[in-house]
């Protein structure tokens, strides 16, 4: 028995589904491009929600991340944002933002300031752009507003006491609740995720509510896990909100959380509906770089899938989602082998010192790519005209001590497409 | 005194090393990171006190005895969503499988060996021992009784055994055996279009239970009958009735058992939606005056497990013609993303109904979310699971097959193969 291969024709094949390929994708529909997106859960689905652009640099946190940038393009001319312009970057950031939007997650308007947005332990980090969901939970903070925080029965990685504990000092507002999620009453562990597609029935919703009002006190808001729904959160929250009658606001909570869950998912429902042929949950196995276009093939439980493609964007991520692969002696990079600048050997991948301010060289390993994002050969030359790269599968940045991951992914997939599609015109 | 059978506990497998014979070069259940996100989207955890995050540590610190004898693997029903969300595309269900064959026989679910049982008894492969002399001589009576009602379909024919047809039909034993006015809908739909179609008097039953029993030899022995019979007619292509299980057992048994099979595996939803395409089937959404909504729920065995995201198109495609653009809304999550009904794996028929439904609460609150009237899913397990659910929690909907949707619409549904409507599309 033969199951016929399946061969679809783009021009345009995205290959990974973090943040840097749906950002990548995003903007290639947006121009018209056909396109085909291969990839499984990677990073994004461990993600706060927030969108980082430039948060600083070890204890020194960034109000202002676009005085960041000049000072990182002083500093850092090869990290990948430094190759980015602030134009580019607010282009890139309020079209992703605004896609995402109009496809079923509000994200607030990326501004001149960072927000400084609430972490699961009750400290506070500095980010761009937040869901809507979780906004008021920045403004409240600022404002001092009383608010409580509640936490539930049976859910681990989020506790109201340790997160108003922490907070209270700046935040004297502040008092905490436990309550039994309704219908979960059984005291086994409860997941962010369950809750959540719980809160998308109507009934359930009014019996939280219910039990929520009866807490309020003189709360002038109430804070909770992000459990307000997977898909279509805004619609759960708002319906929610009038029902206890106060502003609610979500904060995120340790992995397995739903911001990335919904992210995931929602791109995962509503790319097919605008002509993006996603492969999901599948690895591309092979790539065949030609002078005139580019074969990727790969199999899933019912057999071979074949992409043919003129222009390839490669964003694999790096070691947790497998675009990059450590051994005992090297790094390199798992697709195509590109060269991957790293340190000279392993024994200069880490500093003797886990919390030296200057951070790990190995977090700084990574591709090297030309001026129109494409990835370089030993000699500085660019592999194929047509493959492009992505996202923090880069060298040169570290995003998680720059707190800058959906930076690196967002712009640099906005200069990758821009150049690609050049290429293809 | 030697314990009985039944107290004895059963032997263990080593996990581990088993795991490592049966996953595919380069995935490896030591690469878990211990995340939780299958944990987080799987309808079985916490039943029994277990979950695919907690079963797949546990068997990589070969807590052996404890797996082997947990009742959980008959509680996961094998839909791989786990797998599908797992960054490192972990497969639990290879290794509940696998614990499952390890039970011997009269520890298993009883209602699942005995499907299986009666399945390799007879030669029409058939899980409620139809035979097939029964099974002929129903197909007949109900073939006279639509000619003779309709006149419209004074020539249809339900042909057994034709040879050289170019699709062989798989059929479910549930209608012959238990409603046999629902084989009528599909053959007027296969008339209606001029399918040139055939049954087979032996393997012509489609469900295999002894893949859920984890017997891979009676598994292998069902596939290569229904195999052979297919050959033997030299048909271009296998199709199955409206039944997810049975797509997969088929085509994944000739991959994993090696067996050389001449023809090409098919789903009827990929037929249906060609046909409305090719203007075949020129059904609509008129009938639809009432504005009655519908939800589709996407069969794991077919979606997930098989063909993916295309036909999830396909379904979609197919419903939105039927009920019309406007009544039509997705549960979420869906397509290849959806979560299992609990109806699968044989969870149906394993007697544990009260974990079975504590799985398909998830799957009810979905379907109540859409605040549909009807669900369409080409499943017969999905089918019934969702709607002794909707019962158990007192949902307001009903369960359809796409077949009698489809009959409504072209104005071929006879009044006697309405059982799955509401009374206000009785007379229509
Ligand atoms: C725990 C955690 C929390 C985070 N929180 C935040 C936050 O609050 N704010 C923020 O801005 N950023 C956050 N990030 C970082 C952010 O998720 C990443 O910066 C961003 O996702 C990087 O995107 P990427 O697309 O380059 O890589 P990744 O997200 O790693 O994606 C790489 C993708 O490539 C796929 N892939 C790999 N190999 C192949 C192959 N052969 N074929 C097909 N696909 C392949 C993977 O499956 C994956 O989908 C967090 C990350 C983690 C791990
Ligand atoms: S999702 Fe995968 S990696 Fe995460 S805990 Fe489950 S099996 Fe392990
Ligand atoms: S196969 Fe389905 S039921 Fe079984 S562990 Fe995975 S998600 Fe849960």
């Amino acid at each position: 028995m033969t199951t016929k291969p399946r061969v679809y024709q783009t021009q345009l094949a995205v290959i990974g589904s973090g943040l840097a390929g749906f950002a990548a994708a995003v903007f290639a529909l947006d121009k018209g491009i056909s396109t085909a997106q291969v990839g499984n859960t990677g990073a994004i689905a461990y993600t706060t929600g927030y969108l980082d652009l430039l948060g600083g640099c070890g204890e020194q946190l960034l109000e202002d991340p676009w005085e960041g940038l000049k000072q990182l393009r002083n500093d850092e001319p090869r990290h990948p944002l430094s190759r980015v312009s602030d134009g580019e970057i607010q282009e890139a950031f309020s079209l992703f933002t605004r896609a995402l939007s109009d496809m079923g997650i509000n994200y607030t308007k990326p501004g001149e300031r960072n927000l400084f947005a609430l972490s699961p332990a009750g400290t506070t980090k500095p980010t761009l752009s937040v869901p809507e969901t979780m906004i008021t939970g920045v403004t409240a903070k600022d404002s001092g507003a009383r608010t409580l925080i509640l936490d539930f029965v049976g859910l681990k990685g989020f506790s109201a006491l340790e997160l108003v504990s922490n907070l209270r000092k700046s935040w004297p507002g502040l008092t905490a609740k436990r309550l039994e999620f309704p219908g979960m009453t059984t005291g086994a562990q409860l997941y962010p995720e369950v809750m959540a597609r719980a809160l998308e029935v109507e009934s359930t919703r009014r019996q939280l509510a219910e039990m929520i009002r009866h807490e309020l006190g003189d709360a002038e808001c109430v804070g909770m896990p992000a459990i307000m729904g997977i898909h279509l959160p805004d619609r759960v929250h708002a319906d929610l909100q009038r029902m206890v009658g106060v502003p609610l606001f979500e904060i995120p909570t340790m992995p397995p959380a739903v911001p990335g869950i919904r992210l995931r998912e929602m791109f995962e429902q509503t790319f097919p509906a605008l002509g993006l042929i996603l492969v999901p949950q599948q690895k591309v196995k092979n790539v065949d770089l030609g002078e005139a276009g580019t074969v990727l093939s790969l199999k899933d439980s019912y057999g071979d899938v074949v992409i043919e493609t003129r222009a390839v964007l490669l964003a694999t991520g790096r070691f947790l989602s497998g675009g990059l692969h450590a051994d005992r002696f090297s790094i390199r990079e798992s697709l195509l082998g590109i060269p991957v600048t790293q340190p000279e050997d392993r024994a200069g991948w880490y500093r003797k010192d886990y919390f030296d301010h200057r951070g790990h060289p190995v977090n700084r390993a990574g591709i090297e790519v030309d001026e129109l994002f494409r990835p370089l050969d030993a000699s500085g030359v660019p592999i194929n005209e047509g493959l492009f790269a992505a996202g923090i599968l880069l060298a040169h940045q570290d995003w998680m001590r720059q707190r800058c991951g959906a930076g690196v992914a967002i712009a640099s997939a906005y200069k990758a497409v821009e150049a690609l599609s050049g290429y293809l015109s | 005194m030697p314990a009985t059978s039944e107290l004895l506990p059963i032997a263990p497998i080593d996990f581990k090393a088993k795991a490592d014979e049966l996953l595919p070069e380069g995935a490896s259940y030591d690469s878990c990171l211990n995340c939780g996100l299958c944990s987080s989207g799987c309808p079985a955890s916490g039943l029994e006190g277990m979950d695919p995050r907690r079963f797949i540590r546990m068997a990589m610190l070969g807590m052996n005895e404890e797996l082997s004898n947990t009742r959980w693997i008959w509680t996961c029903t094998q839909c791989r969503r786990c797998m599908y969300v797992c960054p490192m595309s972990i497969d639990v269900s290879v290794l509940v499988g696998l614990a499952r064959g390890q039970w011997p026989d009269e520890k298993k679910p009883q209602g699942i060996v005995r499907s299986c049982d009666a399945q390799l008894r007879f030669s029409s492969t058939s899980a409620m021992g139809l035979r097939t002399e029964d099974f002929i001589e129903i197909v007949e009576e109900i073939a006279d009784e639509v000619k003779e009602s309709d006149e419209r379909f004074n020539d249809l024919e339900a042909p057994i055994d034709k040879q050289g047809a170019y699709f062989f039909i798989n059929q479910n034993s549930r209608e012959p055996a238990v409603e046999p006015e629902e084989l009528a809908p599909l053959w007027k739909i296969f008339h209606y279009v001029g399918a040139d179609w055939t049954y087979a008097s032996k393997g012509w039953a489609a469900e295999n239970f002894c893949m859920f029993a984890g017997d891979d030899a009676a598994w292998e022995t069902m596939v290569r009958q229904r195999v052979d019979a297919v050959n033997e007619l030299g048909c271009k292509v296998w199709v199955n009735t409206e039944c997810g299980h049975s797509f997969y057992t088929l085509w994944k048994g000739i991959d994993k058992f090696g067996l050389d099979a001449h023809f090409e595996p098919g789903s009827l939803i990929t037929y249906y939606a060609q046909w409305i395409r090719e203007g075949k089937l020129p059904v609509n959404a008129d009938w639809n005056t009432m504005g009655l909504k519908f939800t589709l729920q996407d069969p794991c065995q077919l979606v997930r497990k098989s063909i993916g995201d295309p036909v999830a198109d396909d379904l979609r495609f197919v419903a939105r013609a039927l009920v019309g653009e406007d009544n039509f809304v997705d549960m979420q999550p869906c397509r290849s993303a959806n979560y299992c009904c609990g109806g699968g794996g044989g969870f149906l028929q394993a007697g544990m109904n009260e974990q079975r439904r504590a799985y398909g609460k998830r799957k009810f609150d979905q379907i109540m979310t859409t605040q549909a009237d009807y669900v369409l899913t080409p499943c017969h397990n999905c089918h019934s699971q969702m709607e002794d659910i909707g019962e158990h929690y007192d949902g307001h909907y009903r369960v359809v097959h796409y077949w009698t949707l489809i009959c409504l619409s072209l104005g071929i549904l006879g009044e006697n193969e309405r059982k799955y409507l509401g009374p206000e599309l009785m007379d229509l």
